[in-house]
């Protein structure tokens, strides 16, 4: 929703040229069969990059879909813009004999516009052709061309494999370069044990790939765009919309950035930074500046995507921002940017992939196809503060699971670097949880905890404080769904912005807590925490897996007994020690009380596939222990 | 031909005079500005404090159109309502015929420094965009907003479709302060009002002398105060069928000097309406393009319900939905039968076809599916589907053939929508028919369990569903990968895990879905001192109540009714006794709308529990939410408790003593 549109839009659908081919199914190979839902039989791209300002894309792609889960795979679909013109584009549809089903022309496309919900404007497009199969397997095959002026939209990637569950019979990119500095830099990723054929010539470049198996996804492996063969393609000498490039490094690719689509674009008017001043006339600190200006623009602005012209790449200017009090990653970051340097504060604007997933730049690669959002850092005493401008609730300083711990590109004046944004490490995603609770003699139990969330932990927390009571409520009969019959009477938070921590005070009730069994009373103690992830069985796992964030819980419950029971039993004193991290439970009798103490830590980490089954065993204790019940009889 | 007749009615009407607005444009009060909450619901993000809208015909160069005039007010209060500064409005277009907006005024209020500052929106921040084929969006969003802001604007939406007049949505998901509605229709033309939702409305009809045409309009306005929003939560079909609003529809052309026209006064006028379409009029019985080859399909059987079981099958192998709804052709019987696909009117329409062809008296049933709208009244334009019906040796079947997993009398659930129109022009039967509705599921679950005395249990699971839990099972089912599908399972099963896994009956629609595996679970039972506690209903009971919030203001929508039964038998570890067991229990919702029923004995082995778990009916209205509740709250109590297990020799002694 936030993030900024790139050249991406055509990543992986592009253009093609024609052969012909035998497009019946009954010798497919069982290696490209096994675990797809869809084949590429091919995948042609030819790239010809005809002058600095020229450039065309053809590309064939032809899809066999086996199933109903393998459509998507197959849409008869291209993106363009204004920059780009969309030519010969046509689809036919064979059926599993190869025989042609139906042709689709050019106007029988349909052309629609890409805007979504996050975004009041964008000139991206779309062509596509809603083709409803009859039968499976079917064949698509679709051709097109695009041409653009903007060398710099050299697609950034070819990558071998199209998705999870898809295998690729041949794929193939194909780029032609009219002159020696219009040759573009390669990175090779995953190649290694394929089946590849690389052609090299003085004006030319070509990769072919043969037979590629498909992946499929296991819980917590790698992003596919980690596991899958492709290589990177950047422009080192190009045009976009309006500016020449020419990029060897990062530090290149910063100063074009600043002195071309950043330049100029952060005026303001005199009455806007007279109320900015006077903002900050009473602090002295860099960071205590930079916090109030943050700060307003919180107060001020909002998040809006408006996508016109080079919109893709170059912000809004300050000056728009300003007057309409509105704009995406890149105009609100700017529009940020430009009322710091209005009182000293000095900022960089830095592209960054947000997402939970934590995504690096590559450090020899410098291309602007990297990442999807842009962030601010503040220098200082040798570190940076980072701040995401489009977030109106963030503390300061604080960005949370959306663009931590990753190799981000910051934008200077002189220059570029990469630079790795705040880890938010192991035990410093924190939570503490003390409460206690009574529970009465037909069931029921009634209490009050409080929670005190730090770290990537606090990020998902802190939000509650916006939130309608409504939500509020919702929210806690999930956290707590393993008490049913949840009633909340009271909710108090405590949002220290400063220190990044929050704190909740809950009060709650429930009936039939504790279960009877003939005159027993049972009850799992630990009412307030429990682990509620196990991650899936794999009977046979493949790949890798990671922990992106670790975190460290410790609890605390004291719970009081209705009288005339007394504590049959607990259960004995549990604790774990692995490679993924610890955990300790212990339940006690004290003067009529029992009380819980636990503590749980999972350490951030990548481990291999046959680390899963012990990984899988320690949360699947973990959760059972969790469970474990008191037992409570009547005094006789 | 009406529409030539109206354009020089109204051409004659010409432009009215708009009354004076209560609420005034511009005119924000301090009071308003720092207003932070919604007086009678705290929890809204924003608010409509005024809304102003009408409806009416105008005729300007001798073309007609229907004009709607907009003015709204939103108070924002909060982040959350920000989404509200945005306004789309969507405009539909026909080849040359498009609507369009108009006069878009738009302004942000803040109070800033004790002032009221105002931000007017310009030109350059409306954004036009050509979404499709058939409709553009005009859409801006408010500058300056932030929280305790006011926007208001004002646009006017001229639409060539005059007789489109679009449903007027009084309630939302945010609530509305005061809302002022109009609609202006010329006399002799007379449109049907239907009210929805639980809000009365209280309509006003007047009559108004133009002087200077010597013309009378009539108007139907509303005046409505305070209306509260409606949000969407679980169990519910389509949220905005039950937002209050108010539809309309041309029913009749009563015009002096010209034939009196009748459309949809009643179902049946809807029916006959429809059925003298040239799709359901001609076309059905148009069978050059299939006679031969039904000829082979068939081979000459007799069986009337046979021939149409076959006839079902055949469209459904035959043919492919295109996902597209409909009550008449897109491509026509030809065409779909060349192509093999089609929206819901080419698939059905051509089993009608077949049918009838094969001496069948079949017909077209026409319906609203659930996600379009619920068929409050008569109307012809808001029923969007059509489905087949025959009639053979006195019975009703009815089909839908656009879906794979659909069954003669199983329909997919979005066509049980308070019943459907049959359109039977040969017999002259144009009827409205209520009783079409899911038929109850009725579904088994066995479970052999053997315990050890460490907790650990293994055993063996079979089940058997039926009609629309088979349905549900199989959509689900299909083209999942098995090991995804055993690893997901496995989890909501309280991490039990299987082998040996077997569906049953999966890629048919017909007959019931078998399931059966084999699972181990070191968590069969608690072991706590020397005792076991073990729940009997093990992985299959239900622990979380989907029923979460205090009241609810919409019915709850199951899709079908169900039975579910399960029997479970557990075999004791060796030198096991029971200790003790939970009650037998019978819970009745009211008016038979469900019952549970738990029985639990002692036997030979060890345990056997026998569990029957009825609900009643498809849809539970919101006067029984709070018993639902209540209902799924026992049930999770009395899933919760357990049976405990001590070891036989105290127990033996005991009872020997006892016996001596």
């Amino acid at each position: 929703m936030r993030h900024l549109i790139l050249f991406l839009f055509l990543f992986s659908y592009f253009p093609g040229f024609s052969q012909s081919d035998d497009l019946q199914i009954f010798n497919l190979k069982t290696e490209l069969t096994n675990n797809a839902n869809a084949i590429v039989r091919l995948d042609e791209m030819m790239v010809d990059i005809v002058s600095k300002k020229e450039m065309v894309l053809k590309r064939k792609k032809i899809v066999t879909v086996l199933n109903e889960a393998g459509n998507k795979h197959a849409v008869a679909f291209v993106g363009y813009d204004n920059g780009k013109k969309v030519r010969n584009i046509q689809a036919k549809v064979y059926n599993a004999l190869g025989n042609e089903l139906e042709k689709i022309k050019e106007k029988d496309f349909k052309d629609v516009s890409a805007v979504d919900g996050g975004t009041l404007y964008t000139d991206y497009r779309y062509m596509y052709y809603p083709y409803t199969p009859v039968s499976y397997p079917y064949t698509i095959e679709l051709e097109y061309e695009i041409s653009t002026k903007n060398t710099g939209e050299l697609p950034a990637a070819w990558i071998f494999l199209d998705d999870f569950l898809v295998s690729t019979e041949e794929s193939s990119i194909h780029i032609n370069f009219a002159s020696p500095e219009l040759k573009p830099e390669i990175k090779e990723l995953r190649l290694e044990n394929l089946d590849i054929e690389k052609v090299v010539t003085a004006n030319s470049i070509q990769y072919l790939a043969k037979n590629i198996p498909a992946i499929k996804s296991e819980s917590l492996c790698p992003s596919f765009s980690e596991l899958a063969p492709l290589v990177r393609l950047r422009p080192v000498n190009f045009y976009y919309e309006g500016f020449d490039a020419s990029i060897q490094s990062w530090n290149d690719l910063g100063i074009w950035m600043s002195s071309n689509l950043l330049k100029g674009r952060d005026e303001l008017s005199p009455v806007t930074i007279g109320e900015v001043q006077n903002l900050v006339k009473d602090v002295d600190g860099t960071l205590e500046k930079a916090q109030l200006v943050y700060e307003y623009v919180q107060q001020n602005t909002r998040y809006i995507s408006v996508q016109v012209g080079i919109g893709g790449m170059q912000p809004i200017s300050a000056i728009d921002v300003d007057r309409v009090k509105y704009g995406d990653c890149k105009g609100l970051s700017n529009y940020t940017m430009a009322l710091l340097k209005t009182v000293g504060v000095e900022a960089y604007y830095a592209h960054v992939e947000a997402g939970n997933e934590q995504v690096d730049f590559e450090d020899d690669f410098p291309d602007l196809a990297q990442g999807n959002h842009v962030i601010l850092a503040i220098p200082h005493e040798g570190s940076y503060y980072w701040i995401d401008c489009t977030s109106q609730i963030h503390p300061f300083g604080f960005i949370g699971d959306f663009t931590d711990n990753r190799k981000a590109f910051i934008i200077k004046p002189n220059g570029g670097e990469i630079v790795r944004t705040t880890s938010y490490l192991n035990e410093q995603n924190q939570q503490l949880t003390k409460g206690d609770y009574t529970l009465q003699l037909d069931g029921s139990m009634n209490g009050k905890v409080s929670i005190v969330t730090k770290g990537i932990q606090y990020d998902s927390h802190f939000n509650l404080t916006d939130k309608t009571e409504e939500h509020i409520k919702k929210h806690y009969k999930n956290f707590w769904n393993n008490i049913n019959n949840l009633h909340i009477n009271s909710y108090e938070f405590k949002n220290d912005k400063k220190e990044v921590v929050f704190r909740e005070d809950v009060a709650i009730s429930a009936t039939n807590y504790a279960s009877k069994s003939g005159d027993r009373l049972l009850f799992a103690a630990n009412a307030f925490n429990k682990n509620k992830y196990v991650p899936g069985r794999y009977r046979n796992r493949k790949l890798p897996f990671e922990i992106q964030r670790g975190f460290y819980d410790e609890d605390q419950t004291s719970i009081t007994i209705p009288q005339g029971y007394s504590v049959e039993s607990v259960p004995e004193t549990m604790t774990l020690e692995t490679t993924f991290g610890t955990y300790f439970l212990q339940i006690k009798e004290e003067n009529g009380q029992i009380v819980l103490e636990r503590r749980l830590l999972v350490k951030a980490g990548e481990y291999s596939a046959t680390e899963y089954g012990a990984f899988r065993d320690f949360m699947k204790n973990v959760s059972k222990h969790d469970n474990s019940k008191v037992v409570l009889k009547p005094i006789l | 031909m009406i529409i030539e007749r109206m354009l020089l009615v109204v051409t004659l009407l010409a432009c009215f005079q708009t009354r004076a607005q209560e609420v005034e444009f511009g005119n924000v009060s301090k009071e308003e500005l720092m207003e932070t909450s919604y007086a009678q619901d705290s929890d809204a993000s924003a608010a409509v404090t005024f809304r102003k809208q009408e409806t009416y015909l105008l005729s300007s160069n001798g073309i007609l159109r229907l004009i709607t005039e907009v003015h709204e007010r939103i108070k924002i209060y909060n982040k959350d309502g920000f989404e509200y500064a945005t306004e789309k409005v969507n405009l539909f277009k026909a080849g040359s015929d498009k609507e369009e907006v108009r006069k878009i005024k738009a302004s942000t209020y803040n109070l800033e420094d004790d002032k009221v500052v105002e931000y007017s929106l310009e030109k350059d921040q409306i954004f036009d965009t050509a979404m499709s084929f058939n409709y553009d969006q005009v859409k801006f969003t408010m500058p300056h907003v932030k929280e305790g802001s006011v926007i208001e604007f004002t646009y006017s939406i001229s639409s060539p479709f005059v007789w489109n007049i679009d449903e007027f949505r009084f309630q939302r998901d945010i609530p509305v302060k005061h809302l002022m509605a109009e609609l202006r229709t010329p006399k002799g033309f007379n449109f049907r009002q239907t009210q929805k939702g639980f809000l009365i409305l209280n309509s006003k009809k007047t009559t108004k002398q133009d002087h200077r045409l010597g013309m009378e309009v009539v108007i139907t306005s509303y005046d409505l105060k305070n209306i509260p929003a409606m949000k969407a939560e679980n169990y519910v079909d389509n949220i905005d069928n039950y937002r209050s609003g108010a539809m309309f529809e041309l029913v009749s052309i009563d015009i002096p000097g010209t034939p009196y026209r009748s459309y949809a006064q009643t179902w049946q006028d809807v029916a006959k309406t429809i059925g003298s379409s040239s799709d359901y009029k001609n076309d059905l019985d148009k069978t050059r393009s299939f006679k031969e080859e039904l000829k082979t399909v068939l081979g000459g059987k007799t069986d009337q319900l046979q021939i149409a079981k076959d006839l079902f099958k055949y469209v459904k192998d035959q043919t492919e939905w295109n996902g597209l709804d409909g009550k008449s052709f897109q491509n026509g019987i030809k065409k779909t039968l060349k192509e093999k696909k089609g929206n819901a009117a080419d698939i059905n329409l051509l089993l009608v076809a077949m049918m009838r062809d094969a001496g069948i008296r079949a017909n077209p049933v026409i319906l609203s599916t659930k996600d379009n709208s619920m068929p409050f009244f008569p109307t012809v334009d808001r029923l969007n589907f059509v489905i087949a019906h025959a009639f053979i040796d006195g019975k009703d079947y009815y089909m839908d053939a656009t879906e794979e997993f659909s069954d003669i009398n199983l329909l997919p659930v979005r066509d049980y929508n308070w019943g459907g129109l049959l359109v039977d022009n040969h017999n002259k039967v144009w009827k409205h028919i209520t009783a079409i509705k899911p038929r109850k599921a009725n579904n088994i679950y066995a479970l052999d369990i053997s315990l050890d005395s460490e907790g650990y249990a293994e055993g063996n699971f079979k089940s058997r569903l039926s009609d629309h839990s088979a349905y549900r099972f199989r959509e689900n089912f299909k083209n999942r990968d098995l090991d995804e599908y055993l690893n997901e399972m496995e989890q909501r099963y309280l991490g039990i895990e299987i082998s040996d896994y077997e569906a049953g009956n999966t890629d048919t629609y017909e007959g019931m879905v078998t399931e059966k595996f084999v699972y181990e679970t070191e968590n069969g039972a608690d072991v706590i001192g020397d005792k076991l506690y073990v729940h009997p209903l093990a992985f299959l009971r239900m622990d979380e109540n989907p029923f979460k919030l205090e009241k609810r203001e919409y019915p709850i929508d199951f899709g079908f009714p169900f039975r579910d039964r399960y029997m479970v038998n557990i075999k004791l570890p060796q030198g096991y006794v029971v200790e003790s067991m939970p009650e037998n229990v019978l819970v009745h919702l009211p008016n038979e709308l469900g019952s549970y029923k738990y029985v639990v004995k002692k036997n030979a082995a060890g345990i056997q529990l026998s569990v029957t778990f009825d609900l009643n009916s498809a849809i539970i209205s919101a006067t029984n939410y709070s018993e639902l509740k209540e209902y799924y709250n026992q049930i999770i109590i009395k899933g919760s408790e357990q049976v405990v297990l001590a070891r036989a020799s105290n127990e033996h002694n005991q009872s020997t003593a006892g016996s001596r």
